[in-house]
């Protein structure tokens, strides 16, 4: 009958294996380098004694007063997640500008369920339609305003960037609140427009470096370039996710330390030290 | 509980996806090409799902006569000339001379139109930012305005001073200012994606 003696020395025995099978992509230094890049900047956000206040980004922190107004006049709000999409063909950055735009349709749907305001996403990616469905479902969740979430409504605008510049124009209208986050390329200032026009308060955020003038224009709130990003990490800044960040800290720095035990192991002659470990 | 299992699910397939992008392992190339194909098949799902979903959506609007009836129809025989000139018996689907000529005749100028208003457009976000922040705004049409100036076609000597000045603005202040951008937007990238890779983004409240 095995024990746990041995099966750990098995599971070690098959970890210094793989290792020993494996080589570098990027090689030694390049690897290295990535890897510490990644631990200082999750240290950096993980730091418990760092300061988690919100620092009033895009006025995001006006979003329940606004909410408020909007339930009082019967207005309703509007979220457009952009342009890029999800799994549409744009680069990696725009498309991941639409998973930094989530936490914020969050943060809006949470102060549209509290208030009672309806609410309607529209997006040009089915992809990032599920997303924003989950999202919503979340917001209702958390809220507990179940019997709310049938006035909110996600809306596949159609592929392709004219479609949700189309779409934004010809769907404009007055609204309590509205908000474009996300990638926007050419199309900027016409989803901009479209959508922001004749809200009595808008906010406009995206990471398209180039874009960062239709913003600044269009919206009373703006978050420009690297902003989209931090509000979105500032929004999700709880304490029990900065203890899963030290966490995940830690698991890194194992997953290195593997790393750097198992390229030693390979590099002092393998078998007879991984023998060694694993009783062998 | 369920909470924990998707989290540990995005978590295992993050570094799993973050491994294979570092270190090179046929179990770990297959087990990350497994994944890769789950998300393309995720992906061909939902564009089926959303199209779908987008023609019952306005199939309703025409049955309940609720909402812009032409354009639920504009859009419904939209649809159907493009899906019958790509999937009729004897066509080559999207490289098919009907689709391409679909794209190049109607949807390439459509969309062109929609573009062209960029610059009325531009005029009209002008005015909303003058009316909403006149510090930024007047910021940004001055300096819109200085270009300008700078470009105009005027030649000798005057021209060569404004050319230059042209050419120093673009390498100097506008690069020094869209390098900064993408600075901070490559650093707060890589933050962001380790923390959506380390499942540190979903519902924590």
């Amino acid at each position: 009958m095995p024990n746990l003696g041995e099966l750990a020395s098995y599971l070690v025995g098959l970890v210094t294996d793989a290792v020993g099978s494996s080589s570098m992509r990027l090689g030694a230094a390049p690897t290295v380098a990535i890897l510490v890049v990644l631990l200082v900047l999750l240290s950096l956000i993980a730091r418990p004694g760092a300061r988690w206040s919100g620092s009033g980004l895009g006025g995001l922190g006006r979003v329940s007063r606004v909410m408020a107004l909007a339930a009082e006049s019967g207005a309703d709000a509007t979220i457009s997640l952009g342009s890029a999409g999800i799994s549409r063909a744009a680069s990696a950055t725009e498309r991941f500008q639409t998973l930094a735009a989530l936490p914020l349709l969050g943060h809006v749907a949470d102060a549209a369920a509290r208030a009672g305001v309806p609410l309607r996403v529209t997006t040009n990616d089915p992809v990032a339609a599920i997303f924003a469905q989950a999202t919503l479902a979340g917001a209702h969740q958390r809220t507990a305003t179940p019997e709310r979430a049938s006035a909110a409504a996600i809306e596949y605008v159609g592929e392709g960037r004219a479609s949700a510049a189309a779409f934004a124009l010809a769907t404009a209208g007055p609204h309590g609140l509205a908000m474009v986050a996300g990638g926007l390329a050419e199309d900027a200032t016409l989803v901009l427009d479209g959508v922001l026009g004749d809200a009595e308060w808008s906010v406009a955020a995206t990471a398209g470096a180039s874009q960062a003038a239709g913003p600044l224009l269009d919206g009373d709130g703006s978050l420009i370039g690297p902003e989209l990003f931090q509000a979105a990490g500032e929004i999700r800044a709880r304490g029990h996710a900065r203890t899963a960040v030290l966490a995940a800290n830690l698991l890194i720095w194992g997953a290195i330390g593997l790393l750097l035990a198992g390229s030693l192991i390979t590099w002092a002659g393998g078998s007879q030290v991984a023998a060694f470990l694993t009783g062998r | 509980m369920r909470r924990a299992i998707l989290a540990a699910i995005v978590l295992v397939t993050g570094l799993l996806v973050l491994l294979d992008l570092m270190v090179v392992n046929p179990s770990l190339d297959d087990a990350a090409g497994a994944v890769n194909e789950l998300l393309v098949l995720l992906a061909a799902a939902a564009a089926v799902g959303g199209g779908v979903t987008l023609v019952a959506f306005h199939a309703r609007n025409l049955a309940a006569r609720d909402g812009d009836s032409s354009g639920s129809i504009v859009l419904l025989v939209g649809m159907a000339a493009i899906l019958l000139a790509g999937l009729r018996p004897g066509s080559s689907g999207s490289s098919d001379p009907a689709v391409l000529w679909l794209v190049a005749a109607l949807l390439a100028p459509i969309a062109a139109s929609v573009f062209a208003l960029l610059f009325v457009f531009l005029l009209r976000a002008f005015r909303r930012g003058f009316a909403l922040r006149v510090r930024e705004t007047s910021l940004m049409a001055g300096a819109a305005a200085l270009v300008m100036v700078l470009l105009l076609p005027i030649g000798g000597q005057a021209g060569d001073w404004l050319a230059s000045g042209a050419g120093w603005m673009r390498d100097v202040p506008l690069a020094g200012v869209f390098r900064g951008l993408l600075i901070g937007i490559g650093i707060l990238v890589a933050v962001s994606a380790a923390r959506s890779l380390l499942a540190l983004d979903g519902d924590d409240e």
